[in-house]
């Protein structure tokens, strides 16, 4: 049985229909996050799980009980703010405290717990202080210690980092994550940034427009991605989608693109079933950057590697890596390669194409074409 | 940004917490709706009955209203709070600007002169019209004081110049509510963008002409908030009026509030005074409501 | 933001010109109080005689105790002292009762909002804006059948009533500014209603109330109108005995003694005003326009 069970949730705020059923079941200890862009329902759900938004169809069960009707304060349940919301006129101890406090904790043994949790975030010295008077890391610390001296069943986190600077926000995704590890919570999480969703999960709930895109662990709703929307919303630089033709070529499937003056016929690998039928139909072709790179740096275990000439039109070095953009199908298309002696726009230069890990979309629908098993990767894993 | 969500819960206790919000927020409301919506209704009735010394509920149509319109006084009163009005948002405005403008150009001690100006605003329109009335008094003030200096001729008896003392009651207003307009204006100044200045200096234009194209252009909302408040208060003003010429000399300086007054409290004519009370009302709802509209529409997603 | 570039800083022409400009508006300022202070402590007699400017001669703080205890208004001759507790009774109780209303407002209306907010907050605050005339006859009835006519409890009332659109405005901007999250964080921890206003926002509203406070400690004081309506003989306030005493002594008027009587209205809410001028301001300021 599954630990926390979003079972087929609806809301509606009048007339506008915010969540159209969203089906999510996690474990015990996972980190689930859910993504997608502003809007698409991720921060009402989160406020649905915490009893602040009332639930307008469906179900919520956590640990087998269902939920909907408790009061936020027994769902046994701790939330970490966007904007921390610590109390600004009590101290540090006193925001860490005042669940307890309310809960009529005696004295001594709160004391005890604010301690303990002020020591886990390294804020000991901090206590007496105002929110005031802290540093913005400072005050994500204390939130975060407010949520964790309760010692909830399970942790809300409504998109925690998006008030730090940018190597603040580095620092304290890899606290959470280590936190995460230390304390084998369980933990729901809320972001607009997919690479803060990849590196924390253990469970990614991609959402659009109050509808679910897809659930799954990260390297699956990366690699394997359900529709057009989650391939392009995931990964930076995103997913190159590249319009194509499937065809036959002497009994083998290919993809056309339309390269300049040429057409490539990338060999079809994955999904090569569920294809067949889309012969002689155009396609989106969904190809990561990282998998159209120069000969040398191309994985030849693994995959199947198509190589090509083609014209550079930029170059961009990013100290790592360096992304050169080539056009294919009309759309500049993003490769990564090995940084050093960097091609010339203008100039042709040998791409290579790891088509094993090339995926096809319905341009119409969107959705992804895929063989219902496939063997190369991971099914969208709803439980382990 | 959705209504707060009263937290799901059962049980007496939670639905008492549910019912708490508007609880608390109910008194209020009552006191509100009876003692100014209600009270309204009831004036605004009485404008259309026969009262005289007490309130009478027949049905008089618009006998009062036109007793209104055919009295000598409410034209008088109603010149002049135009020109009482006029004057005083034009010169409130006007100087609270200009000072607003030069205190803006990093005076040393502005913190003080700031403090000088804005101070009347602190006072009772009854001590202001007491102390004015004393300072203009044509025996023994400015005019005496300027006599003795060695201008023997000077005259300034507008106080009892049935012409003239309306502007007294102006000068008195403008002094008290100037330094008002010029925190307002300031606050309008040091909100505009810097860089815009900058760039404007670096394209080579001159003080004068940075403030008359591009500062006081963006003033625009500050000059709406001055005008509502100073009309607000012009409309409303009675006790400056009553501390420093009684509404006199005769009806010289009546206004549509000392109108009133007077009608309601001294010659016991319920029916026109609740008519004049109404008639202050819609001016007034005429202005504010579109500004408070304007102010409270805020973007809420 | 300044126009004025580094280099005027420089004491130029020009800058001589601004400051000449900025003083003499100052001295216009002040000369009225300058004027009711000197006058206020001058004999009657060099005041027929002198120059309004001109420092007393002789000081003397005479006029100042007729004022405070023996000056006659209307048949009583005992002085304003008694008008200015009759203020003090009214205001203190008024500016607690309508601020805490407006503390609870405030709070419901950003923090609990309910269908049809806007709408309320709306109602309330055009009170603030309303004439007063439109109140005066029904308000002296009711306090009539109250029985609460000719008594500063009545005026009371009437203070409370009439200031909550303000103390209302007040704190509903201020919480506005408060992120909802803080609500909601103090519900998840447990806290309800009354627990999440006492220990979480009443705390941190110090300037507010100080803003509060004194708006509504000045607007009281200094009110005229309701006092001259409501209140006569001895529950009248200060405004309205200062304005019987210059209005309508008769015989050789002692302006000493009438300065010196506007003083003593004037002092209240003048050091109010020099102790605390940032919160008078931020008061006026939202009075006006959205905080």
């Amino acid at each position: 049985m599954s630990f926390l069970h979003i079972d087929d949730v609806h809301k509606h705020f009048g007339e506008t229909h915010v969540l159209k059923g969203i089906d999510i079941e996690i474990d015990k200890g996972d980190f689930l996050v859910l993504v997608g862009p502003s809007g698409c329902g991720k921060s009402t759900l989160l406020n649905m799980i915490a009893g602040l938004d009332t639930i307008s169809e469906g179900e919520l069960r956590l640990d087998g009980r269902r939920i909907n009707e408790l009061h936020p304060s027994r769902r046994d349940i701790a939330m970490v703010f966007q904007s921390y919301a610590l109390y600004p006129s009590m101290s540090v101890a006193g925001n860490i405290g005042f669940g307890l406090e309310m809960r009529k904790v005696p004295k001594a043994e709160r004391r005890a717990a604010i301690q303990r949790v002020a020591e886990l975030l390294q804020i000991e010295n901090l206590l007496s202080r105002k929110p005031g008077q802290l540093s913005g890391g400072q005050r994500q610390r204390v939130a975060m210690g407010r949520a964790l001296v309760r010692d909830p069943q399970l942790f809300l986190f409504d998109e925690p980092l998006s008030n730090l600077d940018a190597k603040l926000r580095v620092d304290m995704r890899t606290e959470i994550k280590q936190l995460h590890q230390r304390l084998g919570t369980t933990i729901v999480y809320v972001t607009h940034d997919q690479i803060e969703a990849m590196t924390l999960a253990t469970r990614i709930a991609v959402m659009r427009g109050g509808e679910l895109q897809q659930l799954g662990t990260p390297q699956a709703v990366y690699d394997d991605p359900n529709n057009l929307f989650v391939a392009g919303f995931m990964g930076s630089p995103s997913m190159n989608l590249v319009p194509a033709r499937i065809a036959d070529r002497d009994g083998k499937l290919v993809a056309l693109v339309e390269a300049g003056e040429t057409t490539l016929a990338l060999p079809i690998v994955r999904d090569r079933e569920a294809l067949e039928g889309w012969c002689n139909r155009q396609v989106m072709l969904g190809l990561r950057p990282e998998a159209i790179t120069d000969p040398t740096s191309a994985n030849r275990d693994g995959g199947e590697i198509f190589e090509a000439d083609l014209e550079v039109e930029l170059v961009e070095p990013t100290g790592a890596d360096l992304y050169v953009v080539t056009r294919l199908g009309g759309i500049s298309v993003n490769a990564r390669m090995r940084p050093g002696s960097p091609p010339q726009p203008g100039e042709d230069t040998r791409f290579a194409f790891d088509v094993s890990r090339m995926v096809a979309f319905d341009p119409e629908s969107e959705a992804r074409i895929r063989t219902a098993v496939d063997a190369d990767a991971p099914v969208q894993a709803a439980s382990a | 940004m959705s209504d707060t969500a009263a937290p799901p819960g059962k049980g007496a206790r939670e639905r008492l917490q549910r019912w708490l919000p508007k609880l608390v927020l109910s008194p209020s409301c009552v006191l509100i709706l009876f003692f100014v919506y209600g009270f309204i209704a009831w004036t605004s009735y009485i404008s259309f009955s026969n009262s005289g010394m007490l309130p009478e509920y027949t049905w008089a149509g618009l006998r009062q209203w036109s007793r209104l319109w055919g009295s000598w006084t409410w034209g008088i009163a109603l010149h002049n709070i135009w020109v009482f009005g006029l004057l005083y948002i034009v010169s409130c405005t006007l100087l609270g600007l200009l000072l607003a403008i030069l205190l803006d150009q990093r005076i040393r001690a502005e913190g003080a002169l700031r403090t000088v100006y804005l101070y009347p605003m602190a006072l009772s329109f009854i001590v202001t019209g007491t102390a004015w009335q004393w300072f203009l008094n044509p025996g023994l003030g400015l005019e005496k004081t300027v006599q003795a200096l060695g201008w023997e001729s000077f005259s300034f008896n507008w106080l009892i110049d049935s012409n003239m003392a309306i502007y007294t009651v102006v000068i008195a207003a403008v002094w008290q509510a100037t330094g008002f307009i010029m925190a307002m204006f300031l606050a309008g100044l040091r909100g505009i963008d810097g860089e815009m200045i900058k760039a404007a200096q670096i394209d080579g234009a001159p003080a004068w002409k940075i403030y008359l194209r591009i500062i006081i252009p963006q003033l625009r909302p500050v000059f709406l908030s001055a005008v509502v408040v100073l009309a607000h208060l012009a409309i409303k003003s009675f006790d400056l009026i009553v501390a420093m010429t009684g509404g006199g000399p005769g009806n010289a300086t009546a206004v549509p509030a000392t109108f009133m007054y007077s009608y309601a409290f001294s010659r016991n004519e319920m029916g026109i005074a609740a008519a004049s009370a109404v008639f202050m009302l819609a001016v007034i709802a005429a202005l504010i409501i579109p500004y408070l509209y304007s102010e409270l529409r805020e973007p809420r997603s | 933001m300044s126009a004025a570039t580094p280099a005027a800083r420089r004491f130029t022409p020009a800058r001589m010109l601004l400051y000449a400009i900025l003083l003499f508006f100052a001295v216009l300022y002040l000369l009225p109080l300058y004027v009711m202070l000197t006058t206020s402590f001058k004999t009657l007699a060099e005041i027929q005689q002198g120059n309004m400017l001109a420092l007393p001669r002789e000081w003397t703080a005479a006029p100042w105790r007729e004022a405070w205890g023996s000056a006659c208004i209307g048949l009583e001759c005992s002085g304003v002292k008694g008008y200015f507790f009759n203020s003090i009774q009214i205001v203190v109780p008024a500016v607690l009762i309508s601020g805490l209303l407006g503390a609870f407002n405030g709070y419901v209306l950003t923090k609990w909002r309910f269908r049809g907010h806007k709408i309320v907050f709306g109602l309330i605050l055009f009170s603030c804006f309303i004439p007063f005339q439109i109140i005066l006859l029904p308000m002296a009835r009711v306090l009539g059948i109250l029985h609460l006519a000719n008594s500063t409890s009545g005026l009371v009332l009437v203070h409370i009533v009439y200031g909550i659109g303000f103390t209302t405005l007040f704190f509903r901007n201020f919480y506005a500014s408060f992120p909802d999250e803080l609500v909601r964080a103090a519900q998840l921890d447990g806290a309800g209603f009354f627990r999440i206003f006492f220990r979480i926002l009443l705390p941190a509203s110090v300037p507010i109330i100080v803003v509060t406070v004194i708006w509504q400690f000045t607007n009281v004081w200094n009110d005229f109108l309701f006092g001259v309506s409501f209140a006569s003989g001895d529950s009248a306030p200060i405004t309205v005995a200062l304005n019987n005493l210059v209005n309508s002594s008769t015989g050789v008027k002692a302006y000493n003694v009438n300065m010196a009587a506007a003083m003593v209205a004037a002092v209240p809410t003048l050091i109010v005003y020099i102790l605390a001028g940032k919160y008078f301001l931020r008061g006026l300021m939202s009075g006006s326009v959205k905080g």
